[in-house]
């Protein structure tokens, strides 16, 4: 075997002369052409994520805070906003300080490293979103479902011909059923990005780490 | 960006370009994926050559980038072409087995290459180009023990893979 590993060595250093030989214009030509480096693609999604999350909150319209206005939640609201919005512009730094510190230059398993905390970052982020979401839905709902009375007053439609039970029946199945589609439908995306695209990132870095355990 | 750097990058490319080629061989088994890895690689070493000051040698950089890009470049996977390529090697090997020529060998090496690990083949990579343990080591970011270790490692593997 080891005959067979020098023979390829001396074949290695022979070989050359059929590979093809890309001349001045050619090589001009190839360097200006788009890159699809795993750093760019995860650039790019990160960037889509903060805008998409940054794009819901914006998509709210005002009207629904109005029935917020009837349980003394504005200034609760107000304050967990502008704490959110101080959250997203730290991730947004921490995102782009990671993002600058990958080098194609650093050893393979710094690099690596580096590619999947940038990630992390953006994980980070979207968790912190989605317990976000878990939390202002159980304290909203929990605050509208202790006062039933303003509940009925301002949402069951009148005529509706249901009994107040069962609306507030309705009413809570229909926050779960939304809080778990939701949540499934963002567990799955990220079952989906993570397959395919860090999957062999993730263990070529597992491999390369195992090297020096 | 600088038209004279521009101008001396492509110069050194030009004179360079089998370093890239050698790390296509490794890392890919057909012609389209070849030069998808070649062009990425391109892309890389111009963009990081601004920051290029000579501290290393130019085919010590160059070996970093082409390994690091084909590490990490997302491929869609391209197994099953690397099987079949494998098992008609091994085919064609078989019906001429008393007539083994160098190039049926090599071509049985190759495959075999193709079947280790992303890690692995950067590894078997710098042996091929000679490169010492301590430059191995450092480019890999491992040490210098686990280097030896793995090396080891990887040829009783390409054995196990050719004499089954």
């Amino acid at each position: 075997m080891m005959d067979e590993l020098e023979f390829l060595k001396k074949d290695w250093k022979k070989q050359g002369a059929d590979f093809p030989k890309l001349t001045y214009d050619e090589i001009y030509k190839l360097i200006h052409k788009k890159s699809s480096s795993i750093v760019k693609w995860i650039f790019i999604i990160c960037i889509a994520e903060f805008l998409f999350w940054g794009l819901i909150t914006l998509c709210i319209p005002d009207s629904t805070f109005v029935i917020y206005e009837k349980f003394n939640l504005k200034t609760f609201l107000f304050v967990t906003q502008a704490l959110h919005y101080v959250v997203v512009f730290a991730f947004i730094y921490l995102f782009y300080k990671n993002y600058k510190t990958i080098s194609v230059i650093d050893n393979t398993g710094l690099l690596m490293k580096n590619i999947l905390k940038t990630r992390k970052t953006v994980n980070y982020y979207v968790y912190y979103n989605l317990i976000l979401y878990v939390l202002l839905s159980i304290v909203l709902n929990g605050v509208m479902f202790s006062h039933p009375n303003i509940l009925i007053e301002n949402l069951m439609p009148a005529n509706s011909g249901l009994d107040t039970d069962k609306f507030l029946t309705v009413m809570i199945v229909v926050q779960i059923i939304l809080l778990l589609v939701m949540c499934g439908i963002i567990w799955a995306y990220y079952r989906i990005i993570y397959g395919i695209l860090l999957k062999k990132l993730n263990r070529n870095y597992k491999e390369l780490e195992s090297l020096e355990v | 960006m600088n038209k004279e750097i521009e101008h001396k990058f492509i110069v050194e490319f030009e004179q360079n370009q089998n370093i890239i080629h050698k790390v296509c061989r490794i890392y890919t088994s057909n012609q389209d994926a070849h030069n998808d890895l070649f062009q990425e690689i391109a892309i890389q070493l111009w963009k990081a050559y601004p920051k290029f000051r000579g501290e290393s040698k130019l085919s010590t950089w160059m070996y970093r980038i082409g390994l690091n890009t084909a590490i990490t470049l997302y491929r869609k996977s391209k197994r099953s072409i690397v099987t079949q390529d494998f098992d008609s090697v091994l085919y064609k090997i078989e019906s001429t087995s008393y007539d083994d020529t160098e190039e049926e060998q090599l071509k049985l090496m190759y495959a075999a290459i193709h079947q280790l690990t992303d890690i692995d083949k950067a590894l078997i990579f710098l042996y091929l180009e000679d490169v010492n343990y301590k430059e191995i080591a450092e480019t890999m970011g491992i040490s210098e023990v686990n280097a030896r270790v793995r090396m080891n490692r990887i040829k009783t593997r390409l054995k196990t893979i050719l004499n089954p």
